[in-house]
């Protein structure tokens, strides 16, 4: 009996190993068949063009689908882009603005020069520099209701009181009045504590020129007898002392003959123009 | 299993579908979606089934279809991972669930 039971569990260890053995072949040649398969596939798919036609047809198919995806997916994409570089786009935006003053800053101080510039130019042109010590000064404020300006150069540059102060066309502005160490006051000539003598330029017709605020200048003690006229160029003379002479003062515009008195008088128009004034020269070595 | 072979072939179109057009905008270049989903398949999947080298066929098949390599280059690629992923937890890591 013990030796049946041995023998049928021999038997069934024989089978088993043998169907296993089958099996595992079997199984083995099933897989490589698989591979080759798909090899062969891939070559031909490859070598033919069926994997273009393949590849059109699913292109085809998918494309509407496709398309919404796309826009969806770009839509969400540039709505979280906003989100995450919204804070880098203020900084950058910030540096630029920065950035923008700065040369507006530049671009003004280069015009400022390019003006200057050209002002010294004209100065050399007229001989103003071999004629006088000059310091360019720049109009940097006027004082509000009277005739005054503020200019940039004061004690330290050697700017002194009283000295005259003239423009690029050897015109008269007036005379510093106020002295401080960086800036100084300008009387303008047409200041109402304002007088000098003047003159008729090529007539030897002398007057006063006094100042009356406002821009407005009046050449007085000018004896009736000597004929003046509108047009007729008013400079500086030498009798008062307070200005060299020949500096340009400005037009006669209208003459006044009043009949009471033995003078005329005449309204001077200053020869600059004070809103395109940005730079003077100070006179500095003139002495009275 | 029909019905999964199915839902498969037809979640790997649109997830292939999603990854060349929509996720495109926010992943990066190189991040293949498809194919982390496949190793991903392979590794949750029970241990006596085989499904995730089918997964891994129709994932690289639909991957192929939509790049411009050559056919066939994604499906080795995909049963290359689905084999190896299977062949570590064999080796390593069910033998000492044993």
């Amino acid at each position: 009996m013990r030796f049946l039971e041995a023998r049928q569990i021999e038997m069934f260890d024989k089978k088993t190993k043998k169907s296993f053995l089958v099996n595992g072949v079997g199984n083995l040649k099933f897989k490589a068949g698989i591979v080759i398969f798909i090899l062969i596939s891939f070559f031909i798919l490859n070598a033919t063009p069926f994997s273009k036609v393949l590849r059109g047809f699913f292109y085809s198919f998918s494309r509407p689908i496709q398309e919404k995806l796309w826009e969806k997916g770009k839509f969400i994409s540039d709505f979280f882009e906003t989100l995450v570089y919204a804070r880098r786009l203020k900084e950058e935006n910030e540096e630029l603005e920065s950035k923008n003053r700065e040369l507006i800053t530049k671009i003004a101080e280069l015009e400022d020069l390019r003006k200057e510039n050209k002002i010294l130019r004209r100065a050399l042109e007229l001989d103003l520099q071999e004629e006088f010590d000059l310091k360019i000064c720049r109009v940097i404020g006027r004082e509000i209701g009277a005739d005054y300006l503020i200019i940039d150069k004061g004690a330290v540059d050697g700017i002194s009181f009283g000295v005259p102060v003239i423009t690029q066309d050897k015109s008269l502005v007036g005379r510093i009045s106020e002295v401080y160490e960086t800036i100084s006051k300008v009387q303008l000539l047409t200041s109402k504590d304002s007088s000098f003598d003047v003159e008729i330029f090529e007539k030897e017709i002398y007057g006063l020129a006094k100042g009356k605020r406002d821009f407005k200048l009046l050449l007085d003690l000018v004896p009736k007898e000597k004929e003046l006229k509108e047009g007729d160029k008013v400079v500086t003379s030498a009798l008062g002392g307070n200005f060299p002479r020949g500096l340009l003062v400005g037009d006669v515009i209208h003459i006044d003959k009043p009949d009471l008195t033995s003078f005329q008088t005449a309204e001077i128009k200053p020869s600059f123009e004070l809103k395109e004034l940005s730079s003077v020269f100070v006179i500095i070595n003139f002495a009275k | 299993m029909k019905k999964k072979v199915i839902f498969s072939i037809l979640f790997f179109y649109f997830l292939v579908l999603l990854q060349t057009s929509f996720f495109v905008h926010f992943c990066p270049e190189h991040l293949n979606l498809t194919l982390i989903v496949i190793a991903l398949v392979n590794v949750f999947e029970d241990r006596k089934e085989n499904f995730g080298i089918f997964s891994a066929f129709i994932g690289g098949f639909f991957l192929d279809i939509f790049s411009e390599k050559t056919f066939g280059y994604y499906i080795f690629l995909s049963i290359c991972i689905s084999l190896f992923i299977k062949f570590i937890f064999k080796k390593y890591i069910y033998a000492f669930q044993k």
